[in-house]
C-alpha cells in the first residue's frame, strides 16, 4: 500500500499535519513512497521535496481537485514534467476560472497525470478521453462504493484504494474539528456530519490499510502500479529572468549604454575613469551572471514613478545607481558591489524598489499589465499566529469580543518560544495578573497551541512580482486576490526553489511625505530644486539629526533611534548609515560599546586577523555583510559558505544549519589561532544579526531618506508635519505629531469646510487640519466638500448641508470638531446640532427646513461650555487644536510637585514627578528573559523618554495604556547626553 | 378624584434579601453571582455599585474592584418568596397592585380608598412598618399622582426615605433632575438632548411637542411628558399584566452548546405550555429572546399554530431561536414568551381527521400536567429537558 491520497495543514482549514511531520510519520510507519495532494494547491511542494529527501522517501507530487458543485473526490499525481505544467494550469482554473468544471478541465489537460475518483461518471469520460483515471475507493470497500467497483468492471478501469486522511493519529479529530469551526464561522457543537471528515480519517500504517481492504486487495496492489508510473520527482528549477525585447538589440549592449548615459549624468560627461572601471568590472558580472535583462526590466519599472528608493544590496551597484534604480553613490560610500552579485553566488540577486505607499499599487498594476500572463505577484503563507489563535479558537469556544480581547492582546506579537504552552507562557506574562483563566480557557489555550502554525490563509506579498518569459500559470500555480491581483501559490524561498526570480516593488510612506511635503511647498509658489538637493551637507539638518529632533522622519524617528542619535551627538550621513543598521533589536548590548568607542575609549580587533576588517564601526559587526566578511577572514568560510552564514541568520528555521556553521566556525578560527573566548565572543555578535538586519547599502538608501525628511522638518517643519500626518501610519498617532508640530513653533488651525482640503496643508508655521482627521467623515464626502468647493465657498450650514448632502453622523462630526465655526460664527454647536436634525425631519417628511417648519420653532438652547467642546474636539479630532490635554490636570500636577518635560533636565540624578501623556511604547526583554517597557511621554513642552525596569513594569504595567496621561515619579538619569526618567512609581491621572 | 399612587422600592433587593438571611453579611459590600469560571453580576450592593460593580459585569472584574466583596449565590426561589411576602403586606390596602418578579419595586394605586385607610402616605407608612417588622427590610417610599413621579419620588430618597408629591407637584419634583434619573428614557435620547446642552428635565421643557419630534420621532409624547413629571399608565393589577406567558432561562456562566441551549428552551417551552393549559389559553406567536454574554440581546417573533402543546410550542420556539441565535456566541440567558393570548376554543372540528399526533401530545401533557400540580413541578421532567434540570443552572 501507498498512500496515494493525502492532505497535509496546507489543505486549509481541514488538513492538521504540517508537511514535515506528515512524511517523518509516513516513513515511521514505514511507507518508502509516499504523495502529497493537497485540495487545489502546490503551496506544500518544495517542502514536501526537501522533507523527503531529508527521510528517504520517495515523492508522488499531486494535488486534490475539489469540484465545486459536488463532493467527488479527484486526485491529479504527475507522471511527468508535462502533467505537472498540466495540473499548475488545472489548480489556476479551478482558482480562477468561473464556471470550472473539473471534468472539462481533465479532458484538455489531463496528459503526464495519473487520475483517481469515486465518481462513476467522471471515471468513464476520462477513460473515454484516453487518459490514465482510476476508481478511487475511499476509506473501506463498503456498499457505498459497490456501485463505482461495479462500474469499474463494466469500462475495464482499474479500482485503487484512496482511503481519506486530513490528520496523523486520532489525536489530529479535535484539531480537524476545530479547523471546521473556524472555518465555517461556527462552533463545535453547531458541525454536522458533512462539514468535517470522518473519525477514523488519520493516515494508517500499511497493516490498518490491509485490514480495511482486505476484501479488496487488488486495490492496494494497484497503489504501488500507480506510484511507479509516477516518476515525476519535482519540476524544473532553471533559473528564468523577466523577459525583454531590445528591438534587435542585445540586453547587454544596451545596458552599457544606458549605464554609460546615466554615469554622464549623476558625475558628468565624460565620467571618470575609477567610474569607468567600476562599471566595466559590474556589467562584466552582470552579463556573465545572464543579468542584463533583469537589470532593464527594472529600470523599465522604476521609471514609472518621479520617486523612488532602490534599496537591499542592489544599492551597492553602480550600474544600478546611472539606472537610477537607486539613489546612493556607492563607490562615495564604499559600498561592495560583491555583496549584491558575485561570480560564486549561486542564488539570484533580488533588487528591492520602494515607491511612494500611495502609487506602488498603481505600478505593481502596470507591471501585472505589461506582462499579463507571463507574470504574477508571489504570495505569502499565512499561519496561525498565537494571538490569531487564541482569537479564532475562543470564538469558537463562544466567547465575546471583548473577552478574547482581554486576553489575546496581552500575548506579546511574536512567536512563543520553546515548548512552554499558551496558558502557562500567559500566566507567566505580568499584565495577565487578575485575569484567573478559568473554564474554558485553559482547554481553548491548549487547542490555540495546537493551532499555532497551521497555514490559515495565503495573502499577497507586499511587493514581490516574478516575471517569466512563457506562461506563467504552467510553471506554478496562480490564484487571484483582491482586485484581480494573480498571485502564485509560492511563498518568496518557494519561488527562489523555482527559478523565479523576484522583484521587490515596496510601498514607503515617507516617500509619500517628501513628495507631498514638496508639492505643498511648492503650491505656496515657492521653488524647490530637488536636482541639486544635497540634504546631507545641510548644516542644520545634521544638527537636527544630531540632537535626534526627528520625530517624524523616515527611520530615524523612534524613541531608541532618536536616543541612539541624541547620544552619539553625531549628525553625518556617514554615522547615520551605521546608526541605522546597529539599532536592530538584538544588538543592544554593542550599542553601548559603540557609543563609548565613538567618544574615545580605546578598542582593538578581538582577533589579528580582523585587523581592518570591522575599523568602518569601530571593530563592532554592524552590517549583514560583516558576518560574511568576519567568517572569511578568521575563520577561513568561501565566499559562498560565508554568504549562506549571513543568509541563514534572517531565517526562521535555522538551529540545526546554524549549529553546523557554529561549529565549523568554531574549528576554523581555532586553526588560525584564535582562541575559545575570542570565538565565543565574536559568534555572540554573530548571533546579534538574529532576525532583521541591514546590510550597508541599505542602510546608505534608507539614510538618504532620512535626510531628505529631516532637511523638510528643519526648513519647513509646518508643510513636512503636514504631511506626515496626512501620510498616516507613521511611528506615532496624529495626537504626538500634532505635539510635535507646536513644539516645532507651529499653529494648529481647526477643520473648516471651507478652507480644509482632504489632506493637512502647512503653510507659515500654520497647519491646517485636513479633512481626512475628522473620525467619521468617508473619504468620499471629504472629497466631495472639496470639488464642489470649487464653486463657491460655502454660505452657511444650510448652503453647505444642501450642496455636499453628507450623512448625518459625518455632519455631527464635522459640527463636533468646529468645522462650521467660521461659516457660522453666530451659531453654537447646539444650534448647529438642533438644525442638523431639523433637516433631517424636513428631509424624512419631505417638507421645506426653516423657522416655523417641521421642527416647529426652535428652542432657545443654553450656550455650550468649553470643557465639553474641547471633549467633543478631541474625541472627534483625536487631539486639541489649541492646547494639549494635560493642562487639564494642572491641579494634579501641582499638587505633585511635577516637573515639565522641558525642565527635566534640571532634575538629573535627583528623583522628581512628572505628569505626561503616554504616546508611544516598546516592551522588551532582559538577559534573563523578564519583560521591561520603554515608554514615552509629553506634556506641552516636550518628551520624556523613561525606563519601565521589570520590577517596576510587573507592578504597573497592567494599568499602563496609550493615549491617556499618567503622574510618574522616578529617578532622571542622563547617559551621554541624553535624559532619561526610571520610573518607580506610576498613577492613572 | 385625584389619583395618589405609592411607589415602594426596596433598594438592592436581592441583596436586601440576603442581608436579612445572613447577618453576617452586615454592612460589608455583597455582590450577587453565581461564583463559576463565568459567572456574571446579577445584583450588588450599593457599597459594590459606588465601586463600580455594575449588573451584568464579569464576575472576576467586580471581584477585582472590590476585593472585599462577598459573592453570594443567587436564590430565585428565595427572593420570590421574599417578594411575595412583600407584597402580601400591600394587598390589603388596594387590588391595583403592579410588581416585578423579584426586583423590591411595588406600585399600589390607591385612589379612592382614603375612608377605607387614611391618606396614602399613612398607607405607605403602615406597609414600611410592617415589612420592616415581618421581614427586616424597609422600604423607600413615596407618593405621587403617577407611576412616574412616585418612582422619581423614591430613586431620590432611596435607599430608606420617604417623599410625598403633593397634587400639581410632579412638575416641581421632576424639573431640577437630571434626564437619566427618568424612567422609561434611552439612552439615545439622553444622548441627543446632552448635545443639545440639556442634562436636566427642566431644561428639556423648552422642547415643544414638534421640537421633540424632531429629535426622538414617535417617543416624543413620551419624553413630552416626562419632562413635565407626567405619566397616565395605568397601575396594572396582579393577573392582569399584558397578554402574554413568559418563561426565563438563565445558564450558569453561560454556554454555546447547542444541545444544552435547546434543552433549556424545551424547559421553558414546557413551562408556558403547563401555564397556557391551566387557562385554557393558546398563543398567537412566540418571541424568542436570546441574550448573549457580550450583552448583545437578539430578539425574533415566530407565529404559532393552533393548540399549546409542549411539541407544537418546542418546535415553534426552535425556529425562533435558530433565528435569533444567529452569531456563535454564548448565551447566558434565554426568554420565551407566548404573546396574543387567547381562549381555546372548544367546539370540536366539524370536518377533517383527526390529528392522531396531537391528540397523544395532549394526553401526554395533561398527565405530566396533572402529575406536576400534584407533586410539584420539580417532580417529573421530559428528557429532552435533562441538560437543562434545576440543578444545572439558576
Amino acid at each position: 500500500m501507498i498512500p496515494l491520497v493525502v492532505r497535509s495543514h496546507y489543505s486549509l482549514m481541514r488538513g492538521t499535519a504540517p508537511v514535515d511531520e506528515l512524511v517523518r510519520h509516513a516513513a515511521k510507519l514505514g511507507y518508502r513512497t509516499l504523495a502529497l495532494t493537497d485540495m487545489d494547491n502546490l503551496y506544500g511542494l518544495w517542502s514536501f521535496l526537501k522533507s523527503c529527501k531529508i527521510h528517504g522517501v520517495r515523492p508522488v507530487v499531486g494535488a486534490q481537485i475539489t469540484d465545486p458543485s459536488s463532493d467527488m473526490l479527484v486526485a491529479c499525481l504527475v507522471k511527468s514534467q508535462t502533467g505537472y505544467e498540466n495540473l499548475c494550469q488545472i489548480i489556476t482554473a479551478r482558482k480562477i476560472k468561473k464556471g470550472f468544471d473539473v471534468g472539462n478541465e481533465l479532458e484538455n489537460l489531463g496528459e503526464g497525470l495519473c487520475i483517481l475518483t469515486n465518481d462513476g461518471g467522471l471515471l468513464g469520460r476520462l477513460r473515454e478521453a484516453g487518459l490514465d483515471a482510476y476508481a478511487a475507493i475511499p476509506r473501506k470497500p463498503a456498499a457505498d462504493s459497490a456501485d463505482l467497483r461495479k462500474t469499474a468492471v463494466k469500462i475495464g478501469a482499474p479500482v485503487v484504494a484512496a482511503p481519506d486522511n486530513f490528520f496523523l493519529n486520532p489525536g489530529g479529530l479535535k484539531l480537524h474539528l476545530l479547523l471546521r469551526a473556524i472555518a465555517l464561522n461556527s462552533s463545535l457543537s453547531r458541525l454536522e456530519s458533512g462539514d468535517a471528515a470522518s473519525a477514523d480519517a488519520w493516515l494508517s500504517s500499511p497493516k490498518e490499510y490491509e485490514k480495511r481492504f482486505s476484501i479488496l486487495p487488488e486495490a492496494l496492489e494497484e497503489t504501488h502500479g500507480i506510484a511507479e508510473r509516477c516518476e515525476f520527482t519535482g519540476p524544473d528549477t532553471t533559473t528564468v529572468f523577466p523577459p525583454w525585447d531590445g528591438g534587435g538589440r542585445t540586453a547587454g549592449d544596451v545596458l552599457r549604454e544606458t549605464a554609460y548615459a546615466g554615469a554622464e549624468k549623476r558625475y558628468g560627461a565624460p565620467p571618470g575613469a575609477e567610474v569607468k572601471k567600476r562599471l566595466e568590472y559590474e556589467l562584466g558580472i552582470i552579463s556573465q551572471k545572464g543579468f542584463s535583462e533583469y537589470f532593464l526590466v527594472v529600470r523599465d519599472i522604476v521609471l514609472r514613478s518621479p520617486r523612488i528608493c532602490g534599496r537591499g544590496s542592489g544599492a551597492a551597484s553602480l550600474v544600478a545607481y546611472c539606472l537610477e534604480i537607486t539613489n546612493v553613490c556607492p563607490m562615495k560610500n564604499n559600498l561592495y558591489f560583491e555583496r549584491f552579485l558575485n561570480p560564486g553566488r549561486k542564488d539570484p540577486p533580488d533588487i528591492d524598489v520602494d515607491f511612494a505607499w500611495d502609487e506602488r499599487a498603481d505600478v505593481i498594476a502596470s507591471v501585472l499589465r505589461q506582462y499579463e500572463g507571463r507574470s504574477a505577484m508571489v504570495c505569502n503563507h499565512v499561519f496561525f499566529q498565537p494571538r490569531m489563535a487564541i482569537r479564532e479558537t475562543a470564538k469558537v469556544f463562544g466567547l465575546g469580543a471583548g473577552e478574547i480581547a482581554e486576553v489575546a492582546d496581552k500575548v506579546p506579537w511574536f512567536r512563543r518560544q520553546g515548548d512552554e504552552g499558551l496558558l502557562e507562557g500567559l500566566r507567566r506574562l505580568p499584565n495577565t495578573r487578575g485575569l484567573g483563566f478559568g473554564e474554558p480557557w485553559p482547554e481553548i489555550l491548549r487547542l490555540a497551541g495546537r493551532l499555532v502554525g497551521t497555514p490559515r490563509n495565503i495573502s499577497v506579498h507586499p511587493g514581490g512580482v516574478v516575471i517569466t518569459p512563457g506562461p506563467i500559470s504552467q510553471r506554478a500555480p496562480l490564484e487571484l486576490k483582491l482586485d484581480g491581483v494573480p498571485v502564485i501559490q509560492w511563498e518568496k524561498d518557494g519561488a527562489e526553489e523555482a527559478g523565479l526570480v523576484k522583484i521587490d516593488l515596496l510601498g514607503n510612506r515617507s516617500l509619500g511625505v517628501i513628495r507631498d511635503a514638496i508639492d505643498n511647498i511648492r503650491a505656496d509658489d515657492r521653488a524647490f530644486d530637488e536636482g541639486r538637493w544635497e540634504p546631507e551637507e545641510d548644516e542644520a539638518t545634521r544638527s537636527t539629526v544630531a540632537k535626534g529632533l526627528t520625530m517624524g522622519c523616515f527611520y530615524i524617528e523612534s524613541p531608541a533611534m532618536r536616543l541612539l542619535q541624541e547620544k552619539s551627538g553625531k549628525g553625518d550621513f556617514n554615522h547615520l548609515v551605521i546608526h541605522s543598521s546597529i539599532i536592530r533589536p538584538a544588538a543592544n548590548e554593542f550599542i553601548r560599546e559603540y557609543l563609548l568607542r565613538l567618544r574615545g575609549a580605546g578598542w582593538k580587533p578581538i582577533h589579528p586577523l580582523l585587523d581592518g576588517v570591522l575599523d568602518e564601526t569601530f571593530g563592532i559587526m554592524v552590517y549583514q555583510e560583516d558576518v560574511s566578511r568576519v567568517a572569511v577572514a578568521l575563520a577561513g568560510f568561501s565566499h559562498s559558505d560565508a554568504d549562506r552564514l549571513r543568509k541563514i541568520m534572517s531565517k526562521k528555521e535555522k538551529e540545526l544549519e546554524l549549529n553546523d556553521f557554529r561549529q565549523k566556525f568554531e574549528r576554523g578560527a581555532m586553526l588560525n589561532g584564535a582562541t575559545k573566548e575570542q570565538v565565543e565572543e565574536i559568534w555572540r555578535m554573530i548571533l546579534s544579526f538574529d532576525g532583521y538586519s541591514f546590510c550597508k547599502p541599505h542602510s546608505a538608501s534608507y539614510a538618504r531618506v532620512s535626510f531628505q525628511a529631516a532637511y523638510l522638518k528643519t526648513h519647513f517643519p509646518a508643510e513636512f508635519m503636514a504631511a506626515v500626518i496626512s501620510n498616516q501610519g507613521g511611528f506615532y498617532s496624529a495626537f504626538a505629531y500634532v505635539s510635535e508640530a507646536k513644539r516645532l513653533g507651529c499653529k494648529i488651525l481647526p477643520p473648516d469646510v471651507n478652507k480644509s482640503g482632504v489632506k493637512w496643508h502647512g503653510h507659515d508655521r500654520c497647519l491646517r487640519v485636513g479633512l481626512l482627521s475628522v473620525k467619521n467623515l468617508g473619504g468620499e464626502t471629504a472629497g466631495r466638500m472639496a470639488a464642489e468647493r470649487e464653486h463657491g465657498l460655502y454660505k452657511d450650514f444650510d448652503d453647505f448641508m444642501a450642496r455636499v448632502r453628507p450623512a448625518e453622523d459625518e455632519a455631527r462630526a464635522l459640527i463636533f470638531c468646529g468645522a462650521f465655526d467660521e461659516v457660522e460664527p453666530l451659531k453654537s454647536r447646539a444650534d448647529l446640532l438642533w438644525l442638523l436634525a431639523s433637516r433631517r425631519k424636513s428631509d424624512g417628511d419631505g417638507l421645506d427646513t426653516g423657522v416655523g417648519g417641521a421642527s416647529g420653532a426652535p428652542p432657545k438652547l443654553p450656550p455650550d461650555d468649553e470643557t465639553g467642546l474641547l471633549r467633543r474636539q478631541y474625541s472627534t479630532l483625536g487631539f486639541l487644536c489649541d492646547h494639549h490635554p494635560i493642562i487639564f490636570y494642572d491641579s494634579a500636577r501641582v499638587d505633585a510637585r511635577s516637573v515639565k518635560a522641558a525642565d527635566v533636565r534640571r532634575m538629573v540624578g535627583k528623583t522628581a514627578s512628572f505628569a505626561g501623556w503616554l504616546i508611544t511604547g516598546k516592551v522588551v526583554t532582559t538577559k534573563h528573559g523578564e519583560p521591561m517597557e520603554f515608554l514615552t511621554f509629553e506634556d506641552e513642552t516636550g518628551v520624556l523618554e523613561t525606563v519601565f525596569f521589570p520590577k517596576t513594569y510587573r507592578k504597573f504595567c497592567s494599568i499602563l495604556d496609550s493615549h491617556r496621561p499618567y503622574l510618574l515619579r522616578g529617578k532622571v538619569e542622563e547617559d551621554f547626553g541624553a535624559v532619561t526618567m526610571s520610573v518607580n512609581d506610576v498613577r492613572a491621572l | 378624584m385625584e389619583r395618589r399612587v405609592i411607589h415602594l422600592n426596596v433598594a438592592d433587593f436581592a441583596v436586601a434579601v440576603e442581608r436579612r438571611a445572613d447577618r453576617r453579611l452586615g454592612t460589608r459590600a455583597v455582590i450577587v453571582s453565581p461564583g463559576g469560571a463565568r459567572s456574571v453580576v446579577y445584583d450588588m450592593s450599593d457599597e459594590a455599585y459606588r465601586d463600580g460593580v455594575r449588573k451584568g459585569m464579569a464576575l472576576g472584574r467586580a471581584k477585582r474592584l472590590v476585593r472585599t466583596a462577598a459573592v453570594v449565590p443567587p436564590k430565585p426561589d428565595l427572593y420570590e418568596r421574599a417578594m411575595k411576602a412583600f407584597v402580601r403586606h400591600v394587598f390589603p390596602f388596594s387590588p391595583l397592585v403592579e410588581h416585578g418578579g423579584w426586583d423590591g419595586h411595588v406600585f399600589l394605586d390607591v385612589t379612592g380608598v382614603r375612608r377605607l385607610f387614611g391618606p396614602p402616605q399613612d398607607i405607605a407608612q403602615r406597609i414600611r412598618r410592617s415589612v420592616a417588622r415581618d421581614m427586616s427590610l424597609t422600604p423607600a417610599w413615596a407618593v405621587a399622582s403617577n407611576k412616574l413621579a412616585s418612582k422619581v419620588a423614591t430613586r431620590l430618597v432611596k435607599p430608606r426615605g420617604e417623599c410625598v408629591v403633593g397634587e400639581g407637584g410632579e412638575g416641581r419634583l421632576v424639573e431640577p433632575v437630571p434626564l437619566r434619573m427618568l424612567p422609561g428614557l434611552l439612552d439615545s435620547e439622553i444622548t441627543r438632548l446632552r448635545e443639545l446642552n440639556i442634562t436636566r428635565a427642566g431644561e428639556a421643557r423648552a422642547f415643544s411637542m414638534q421640537n421633540l419630534e424632531t429629535l426622538v420621532g414617535s417617543r416624543a409624547r413620551l419624553l413630552y411628558e416626562a419632562v413635565r413629571g407626567a405619566d397616565d399608565s395605568p397601575v396594572l393589577a396582579a393577573g392582569s399584566v399584558g397578554d402574554a406567558a413568559e418563561a426565563d432561562y438563565a445558564f450558569n456562566g453561560d454556554t454555546n452548546d447547542v444541545a444544552v441551549v435547546e434543552s433549556a428552551l424545551r424547559l421553558c417551552a414546557e413551562g408556558i405550555g403547563r401555564e397556557l393549559r391551566k387557562k385554557r389559553l393558546s398563543a398567537g406567536s412566540i418571541v424568542v429572546t436570546a441574550d448573549y454574554c457580550d450583552g448583545i440581546r437578539s430578539t425574533r417573533r415566530v407565529a404559532l399554530g393552533p393548540g399549546s402543546s409542549n411539541n407544537g410550542l418546542f418546535e415553534c420556539a426552535l425556529k425562533g431561536l435558530r433565528i435569533a441565535w444567529s452569531r456563535r456566541v454564548r448565551l447566558r440567558h434565554i426568554r420565551l414568551r407566548g404573546e396574543g393570548l387567547r381562549v381555546v376554543p372548544v367546539q370540536l372540528e366539524l370536518f377533517g381527521g383527526r390529528d392522531e399526533k396531537a391528540l397523544r401530545d395532549s394526553a401526554l401533557d395533561s398527565a405530566v400536567d396533572s402529575l406536576l400540580e400534584r407533586f410539584g413541578k420539580n417532580a417529573a421532567m421530559s428528557g429532552k429537558c435533562f441538560l437543562a434540570r434545576p440543578e444545572q443552572d439558576v
